[in-house]
């Protein structure tokens, strides 16, 4: 009883790291350009997916390294790309939110299914990133759980790094304020709205690395993650790193336990809960600062 | 677009449909194609209303959809009540639950509505695969196998002859579009455009959002409850797949064609898809891949779909002819 309590709290602090960096994503993306993107949970698989390539071209010896050497930059690429291409032309219509809707939507079809096709329905598997675990008496942290929850924590850091102290950063936030002072004081917000879809894709891509070497990959993950990442931010607050990171810990453990006591069927429902719950008593969720 | 031109489409696409029976009449697969295209075209109706007119971005449609259906198969089944009784009942369910969900949207913008309508859905699927759903008698993840036939006046409609089932279909949809119609061209439709355009001035001229959007989140979900369970008793059996993205997908693709806020857009685009959606059947897994990219196109190349198409080819046209010249 002791010993699960305790197994249940450190996976819901390693799942609520990672949740934390792909809800710092989102709110990043929405917070600075308002575009709903249906297609985050794919990019997650993505991230997955990517990582299970190189560890087969590679091999597994070189480890981690090479993997997110390489994943990280090609997953911005990839963010970039898509932005411009499909959710930047839609822009200047009046109704660009539903459409940008539809056409993540739409990614989101095309990338699960393109999965599907090239991978197969077969669930993969990465290697753990650490081998072996801590003991202390007989509490067991596996180094693989210690590994996953430094690195996002990390990465969460070097992006608030970023997003204080940096130009594109001050950039960012300055467009999330007032777009149109922005537009005023010469930032191209198009390079801007471009740059935080990629840095968020890459956030993502990152947590579905992460997260598939303790679980699996299948093509049709992302959906639950992209919920969460929702509900994570929406709790926390849009706009808010710092409200995210409780929020991400928070539900980390709240799904944990509800995973434990109840069954997993039950965590949606217990997340759904927690969103309704926040949204009727404080909209703007816990740190919220806009929106 | 006048309500003239709305009903002249309409009555076009569903004259056309009237006909088709007498050609198409003794295939039986032709003629269950025709059925779901009239059973989707109401949903895709519906979506448009609330998302298009309306301007909330609801994604719950489908949950309301499959709520409405688990509904009034559980009605029949478990209680014995007539099929025509339960899908009405499931209706009126399905309306309660979607004022439920409204409720905390009236407080929200934007994409949180969508979020929160896209959790309802996405909450749906554990809900009845699990014990909850199993203890309500949805059959947890294997489904309702058995449903009873529609019965009408002593006559027994059923999938296995669809002829008489498609007019019946035909009827009770054609009255569900045309009340969509009305509320589209009335007061109501009105009051929702002003509402989606400038939300503090339409109540600052006393347009209680409040009010109409909790109607139509009632009205919506009460008619995509009714196509629920009138699906649920052509089709006879339910299962948690209609939950998947792919419908959801499917039913976006009908708005995207048909052009969301272009009214009978959505019951063509409806059409159109359900019709591709067969064609395409024999690719198997590419066939969602192709919808995926179909999607993207249309969605970037004609935003306003057909409807929208039609429309700025004739107006290009006046306007070259009234514009002043300088």
């Amino acid at each position: 009883m002791y010993l699960e309590l305790i197994d249940v709290l450190i996976s819901g602090l390693t799942n609520g790291s990672v949740y934390a960096l792909m809800a710092a994503g989102l709110t990043l993306v929405y917070g600075v350009s308002k575009a709903f993107n249906f297609a985050y949970g794919s990019f997650f698989s993505l991230g997955g997916y990517i990582a299970w390539m190189l560890m087969a071209v590679f091999g597994t010896a070189k480890g981690y390294f090479f993997v997110f050497i390489l994943s990280v930059p090609l997953l911005l690429l990839i963010g970039y790309g898509v932005e411009r291409i499909i959710v930047s032309p839609l822009r200047k219509r009046q109704d660009w939110e539903v459409k940008v809707m539809m056409v993540t939507l739409g990614l989101a079809l095309l990338l699960d299914n393109s999965f599907q096709v090239v991978f197969g329905a077969r669930m993969k598997s990465l290697p753990p990133i650490m081998e072996g675990a801590l003991t202390i008496n007989d509490v067991i942290v596996s180094y693989q759980d210690m590994a996953i929850f430094i690195l996002s924590i990390a990465s969460i850091l070097c992006f608030r790094w970023m997003l204080n102290n940096t130009r594109l950063g001050m950039a960012a936030r300055a467009v999330a304020q007032n777009p149109a002072g922005a537009q005023i004081v010469g930032i191209p917000q198009n390079i801007i709205f471009a740059s935080t879809f990629a840095v968020s894709t890459a956030m993502v891509g990152v947590g579905g690395i992460l997260l598939s070497q303790k679980y699996f990959i299948s093509p049709a993950d992302g959906w639950d993650i992209l919920v969460k990442a929702w509900v994570i931010t929406a709790f926390g607050g849009m706009g808010s790193i710092r409200g995210s990171l409780y929020a991400a810990f928070i539900l980390g453990m709240l799904e944990a336990c509800v995973g434990w006591l109840f069954g997993m069927s039950w965590i949606l429902v217990a997340n759904f809960a927690v969103l309704v719950t926040t949204l009727a008593i404080r909209p703007q969720g816990l740190f919220g600062k806009w929106g | 677009m006048n309500w003239k031109n709305m009903a002249a489409i309409m009555a076009a696409i569903y004259g056309i449909m009237a006909m088709l029976p007498f050609f198409l009449g003794k295939t039986n697969f032709v003629m269950h194609i025709l059925i779901m295209c009239l059973i989707w075209a109401v949903v895709a109706s519906c979506w448009d209303l609330i998302m298009g007119f309306a301007g909330i971005f609801s994604f719950g449609q489908v949950a309301f959809f499959v709520i409405g259906a688990y509904a009034s198969a559980i009605v029949s089944n478990t209680y014995h009540v007539s099929p025509a009784g339960a899908i009405l009942l499931a209706g009126g369910f399905t309306a309660a639950v979607g004022i439920l969900v409204g409720l905390p949207c009236l407080r929200l913008k934007g994409a949180y509505v969508a979020l929160v309508t896209f959790a309802v859905h996405m909450t749906l699927e554990p809900l009845l695969k699990g014990d909850f759903g199993r203890a309500i008698g949805t059959g947890g993840s294997r489904g309702i196998m058995a449903i009873a036939p529609l019965k009408l006046f002593g006559v027994t409609f059923s999938s296995a002859d669809p002829v008489p089932f498609f007019y019946l279909t035909l009827i009770f949809f054609i009255i569900c579009t045309l009340i969509i119609l009305f509320v589209i061209k009335s007061y109501w439709g009105t009051a929702f455009v002003a509402l989606k355009d400038s939300e503090n001035l339409a109540a600052s001229l006393g347009i209680s959002a409040f009010k109409y959007k909790l109607t139509v989140f009632a009205l919506t979900s009460f008619i995509t409850g009714l196509a629920g369970g009138f699906y649920c008793h052509y089709v006879g059996m339910l299962s948690h797949r209609l939950l998947g993205v792919d419908l959801f997908v499917t039913l976006m693709v009908m708005l995207a064609i048909g052009g969301i806020g272009h009214y009978p857009g959505a019951i063509i685009g409806a059409f159109i898809t359900v019709t591709l959606n067969e064609l395409l059947a024999p690719l198997g897994t590419y066939r969602p891949l192709i919808i995926g990219i179909l999607i993207i196109l249309l969605v970037l190349l004609f935003p306003d779909g057909i409807i929208g198409l039609v429309q700025k080819v004739f107006t290009s046209k006046a306007d070259k002819a009234t514009k002043p010249v300088y």
